[in-house]
């Protein structure tokens, strides 16, 4: 159920990284474990994050979490369609529901994130 | 005993109303309206017009409650302006019938005091009256500050005083300053449809607040698309053509039809006649008074924003009603240790105690609670969700230190918080108290467990 061409971190967001560009989001197990999502505080544009720092903020019915930055970068472009419609991460965490895309400096931060089944075996042991 | 009362605000009417009570035959001078900035600039007005522009935002979301609505809902100023003058006329009256009840003289116009037991009054009617008395109050209050960038014109650089008798609702608005005030006007513009761009010198809006609080609401200040800068200099305001112009430093550049100027109070201790009799006055302009509201002139006291405390209505009322049992011989003290307020943003945000900073900086090992609202059923139900209530506690004695709350109702719930630190209660006391369901107070009693790490709707850590 994880894509296998993402890349996962342990703070519960992926990455998809294509040449200089990663695209970034929540992972479905964040999303089912926050439940019905009513906002996102998006990263903001060109600013710069750092890999495993806060860039933004979610709020479900249930909680409000911070959104962990799988890498480090440049934010080139957010999905400003979440401020309207912040559902979507809980409708298509891996696709419709991205964050944003980032410039993307050292490609060995990448070495430090999760395949897909490693972040499966992860996530259930999280679980217990 | 005759006591002359300057100013007919929450504090001086109190004062009247709590000295009358114990015989003293009163007269009170007022130069606008009884009730004060409170009553007819601030507080009520402030709070009802807060009530439309909520009520509006239910309407908005109607929908989430399952019900349909056919056609526009459409605010209408001059209506909304209407009902806020109906119901602070209801408290006006209010406040004169007792005055009448009680035997108060009011006199309508401007005071000066002349003497130690001497006021003259020059009335509306041009004529003057001397007003003898044994004993003196002041209780005159304060007044928007102003600053010479931007001095107000009543157009379209406004005090909170002008805006509160607009007539038509502003396409856009600068707002300096993300104080409280300055903060209660942005979400009651931005629900009528102004755009607002807030403008901060501190690093963050409410700044005297509790960090989580600020950081919850200047993400509500995003939600509901209001812009907030902080930590900005402005170098130059400019009136042109297109509305007024604001300068930074480093070179942006604000416009807006309007310009809401909100950075504090001035006190009103200049042209009363101080300076004639000695009494001491601060370097802010607060007169000086010691905890039994005394003056350094023995016939004169002082209450209220004038004495620069804490500027608050309910602490005005409170100095009042000390000052008014002193006046009659008795001897109570004013203790500000324990005074809870609110700040009527969009979730509300209320406080009492010290907050956790303060309690650290005091060397106090404390212990801090948290509960958020969208862990309990009312909150839900009544589809207010966003907002915490958090505890600060001494982890020795498990003693209460502060309260601090933002979300629904906040400004009501403070006061269960408010008489548990007077009465010196621990947190488990309230977490030990039980609380109904389905309520907001819950909040109150879990985010006491939670200092302990006994909360029941939290997920384990």
């Amino acid at each position: 159920m994880n894509p296998e061409d993402l890349k996962y971190h342990k703070e519960h967001t992926w990455a998809k990284v294509s040449g200089k560009k990663a695209t970034i989001g929540i992972t479905d197990y964040a999303q089912s474990a926050l439940g019905d999502i009513v906002y996102i505080d998006l990263p903001e544009l060109d600013s710069t994050v750092e890999v495993n720092s806060e860039i933004g903020e979610i709020e479900s019915t249930k909680a409000t979490s911070s959104i962990i930055s799988p890498l480090s970068g440049k934010v080139i472009e957010v999905n400003e369609e979440l401020t309207e419609s912040p559902e979507i991460i809980n409708e298509d965490p891996y696709g419709k529901g991205w964050i944003a895309i980032l410039e993307i400096g050292d490609a060995f931060e990448m070495d430090d994130l999760m395949d897909a089944s490693e972040y499966e075996k992860y996530v259930e042991e999280e679980k217990k | 005993m005759r006591l002359a009362i300057l100013g007919a605000g929450p504090g001086g009417y109190v004062a009247a109303i709590k000295a009358a009570q114990l015989g003293a035959q009163v007269s009170v001078i007022e130069d606008t309206e009884v009730g004060g900035t409170c009553l007819n600039r601030g507080c009520i007005p402030t709070k009802t017009l807060l009530a439309t522009t909520e009520l509006l935002h239910k309407a908005k979301n109607i929908e989430e409650y399952g019900l349909e609505i056919s056609g526009q809902i459409i605010p209408n100023l001059s209506k909304i302006m209407e009902r806020k003058n109906k119901v602070v006329s209801i408290q006006v009256k209010g406040i004169r019938s007792l005055f009448k009840s009680w035997g108060i003289n009011l006199i309508e116009g401007k005071g000066m005091i002349l003497g130690p037991e001497k006021i003259e009054v020059k009335k509306k009617d041009g004529s003057t009256e001397i007003v003898g008395a044994d004993k003196i109050i002041i209780a005159t209050g304060s007044r928007p500050a102003q600053l010479p960038l931007f001095p107000f014109d009543g157009e379209h650089i406004l005090s909170s005083d002008e805006a509160l008798s607009i007539k038509s609702i502003p396409k856009s608005m600068i707002i300096i300053g993300a104080g409280v005030i300055g903060c209660e006007f942005a979400f009651i513009f931005s629900e009528l449809g102004t755009d607002i761009t807030i403008l901060e010198i501190m690093p963050r809006a409410i700044s005297l607040e509790d960090p989580e609080i600020s950081e919850i609401l200047e993400r509500e200040l995003k939600k509901k698309k209001i812009k907030l800068m902080t930590g900005i200099k402005i170098t130059e305001v400019k009136g042109q053509h297109d509305g007024i112009h604001v300068y930074l430093e480093g070179g942006k550049e604000f416009v807006a039809e309007k310009l809401l100027v909100s950075v504090g109070r001035a006190l009103n201790s200049d042209a009363i006649g101080l300076e004639a009799v000695g009494v001491q006055k601060g370097t802010k302009g607060e007169i000086v008074v010691n905890e039994k509201m005394e003056t350094n002139i023995g016939s004169i006291y002082a209450i209220g924003d004038v004495t620069g405390r804490l500027l608050y209505a309910h602490v005005a009322s409170t100095q009042g009603k000390i000052a008014a049992k002193n006046v009659m011989g008795g001897n109570e003290k004013m203790d500000y240790g324990v005074v809870p307020y609110a700040i009527f943003t969009s979730p509300e945000i209320a406080a009492v105690g010290l907050k956790e900073n303060q309690a650290i900086e005091k060397g106090i090992k404390v212990k801090t609670g948290h509960f958020q609202f969208r862990a309990i059923g009312k909150a839900h139900v009544m589809g207010e969700i966003t907002g915490f209530v958090k505890f600060v506690s001494d982890e020795t004695s498990d003693r209460i230190l502060g309260v601090h709350i933002i979300g629904p109702h906040a400004s009501d719930l403070i006061h269960e918080a408010a008489v548990a630190i007077k009465s010196g209660l621990k947190t488990k006391d309230i977490a030990d108290t039980i609380h109904s369901h389905p309520t907001l107070s819950e909040a109150m009693m879990e985010a006491a467990e939670d200092v302990h790490g006994e909360a029941i709707h939290v997920p384990k850590k």
